[in-house]
């Protein structure tokens, strides 16, 4: 009977979690993905794998950072089965048009800017923005130094400020940024 | 000291820094406040733009706006509004005939589009014993503002899924004959309970009197049609509907 309740309250939490967050996984998954119907499929693959593993989640408070691993995770298998192919990006913009789409003109042309920044930019730009995440944070869900990630950051602002129009001559150049902008094998 | 060049770029990767030390190049360089404010102004849509709404459905019903126009030159300006009444004008047509054909049998036509989704998740189908974990079919059922209790049966598939504009619970049924697909149509009204065969799926909508309808089928042909009626009813049973 205590066996039953333990259980049960966990079935409770872990729904819990899963209600408060799920709104945010799916945004990341959408931004990860540029396609609804496969960040609703990875999202949910995710929860599934989520609810298996839920052991393994000591603490609430670290919950968004595992599940956003296991997004992350399940997104990359998910690439490698489909063998997704090469599409078009004004055609995804057009395919998500309702997603995409804004009261605000300006918002509404920032959606379509994110969508055409390579994902090594707009990932991070989401971990940043979206999820709060601090530099250090994204580096080390991303396998990268700090410096590579600020360098990411600073090009993506740089792109989408351009395709919006509103690149200033203020806008500082590319000087004085880590050059190669790679995996930090050597990170400790 | 902190220089201009190092000031912008660390702002635009992170315009919402606050070290001391850009504090301190802010408020003695005006160029530089201003560029900050300017940044963190686009920083504020940045966020907007990114809190899109992709839960629920509410993103099918998201108003279409088109992207801001970059000022197309006025010499084609004539002739594109003439290409958009011409197209505008055919798509009128279009809906006018399909709203026909659709009004004519409406509810045939939500059997086709449920067996069209089904083409889409072949996975769906598998003979398993492995039920769906009880939260994530609370999850999935919460979209149509529905709850399930155990006795329905042994379900092996829970989905929420992208139907004619709304998120709806896609769920697969273990029953005596093999797994039976159970889709939650809350925003498909349906006058009577419908019977179908096609395309190798035969099964039931059934009308849900305030909560639109169920879709139960089965894969197969022919006229029995006793499992698929047993899980019908066995869910209408046993679904409690959230207000």
């Amino acid at each position: 009977m205590k066996a039953a309740n333990g259980g049960n309250e966990k079935s409770t939490r872990f729904h819990a979690l899963c209600q408060s967050l799920r709104p945010e996984l799916l945004r990341f998954a959408f931004w990860l993905s540029r396609d609804r119907a496969l960040a609703e499929d990875v999202v949910q693959e995710s929860l599934l794998r989520a609810w298996k593993a839920q052991d393994s989640l000591q603490n609430d408070d670290a919950a968004k950072p595992w599940f956003l691993t296991i997004i992350r995770r399940e997104y990359a298998r998910c690439f490698e089965r489909k063998r997704l192919v090469t599409v078009d990006v004004d055609e995804l913009i057009a395919k998500e048009e309702p997603v995409l789409a804004a009261e605000d003109d300006r918002v509404a042309e920032i959606r379509a800017a994110i969508f055409k920044l390579p994902e090594d930019y707009r990932e991070p730009l989401v971990l940043q923005v979206l999820m709060g995440y601090s530099t250090a944070e994204i580096a080390a869900e991303l396998g990268l130094s700090n410096a590579a990630v600020l360098t990411r950051l600073f090009r993506a602002r740089r792109q989408l400020r351009a395709a919006c129009g509103e690149d200033s001559p203020m806008d500082p150049e590319e000087a004085g940024m880590n050059p190669d902008d790679g995996r930090a094998e050597a990170r400790e | 000291m902190m220089g201009c060049t190092q000031f912008r770029t660390a702002i635009l990767s992170n315009p919402h820094d606050d070290r001391a030390d850009l504090e301190l190049h802010a408020q003695s360089c005006g160029e530089c406040a201003q560029y900050a404010l300017q940044v963190r102004r686009f920083e504020r849509r940045l966020e907007q733009a990114l809190r899109v709404e992709v839960g629920g459905g509410r993103a099918a019903k998201a108003t279409v706006v088109p992207f801001r126009s970059r000022g197309p030159n006025p010499r084609r300006r004539m002739s594109v509004r003439r290409g958009w009444l011409a197209a505008a004008a055919s798509v009128l047509l279009a809906a006018v005939v399909a709203g026909a054909v659709w009004l004519a049998s409406p509810e045939s036509s939500l059997a086709a589009d449920v067996i069209d989704h089904m083409a889409k998740e072949p996975g769906a189908w598998a003979v398993t014993e492995v039920a769906v974990p009880p939260p994530m079919l609370a999850m999935v059922l919460e979209e149509a503002k529905a709850r399930l209790r155990p006795s329905a049966g042994l379900v092996t598939y829970a989905h929420s899924c992208p139907f004619r504009g709304h998120q709806v619970p896609h769920l697969v049924v273990q029953a005596e004959g093999g797994p039976v697909t159970v889709m939650v149509l809350s925003h498909e009204a349906a006058s009577r309970p419908m019977h179908f065969d096609e395309q190798g799926y035969r099964g039931i909508i059934v009308p849900v009197p305030g909560h639109g309808s169920l879709a139960v089928l089965e894969r197969g042909s022919g006229s029995d049609l006793h499992a698929v009626e047993q899980v019908a009813a066995q869910v209408q049973g046993t679904i409690d509907w959230i207000s």
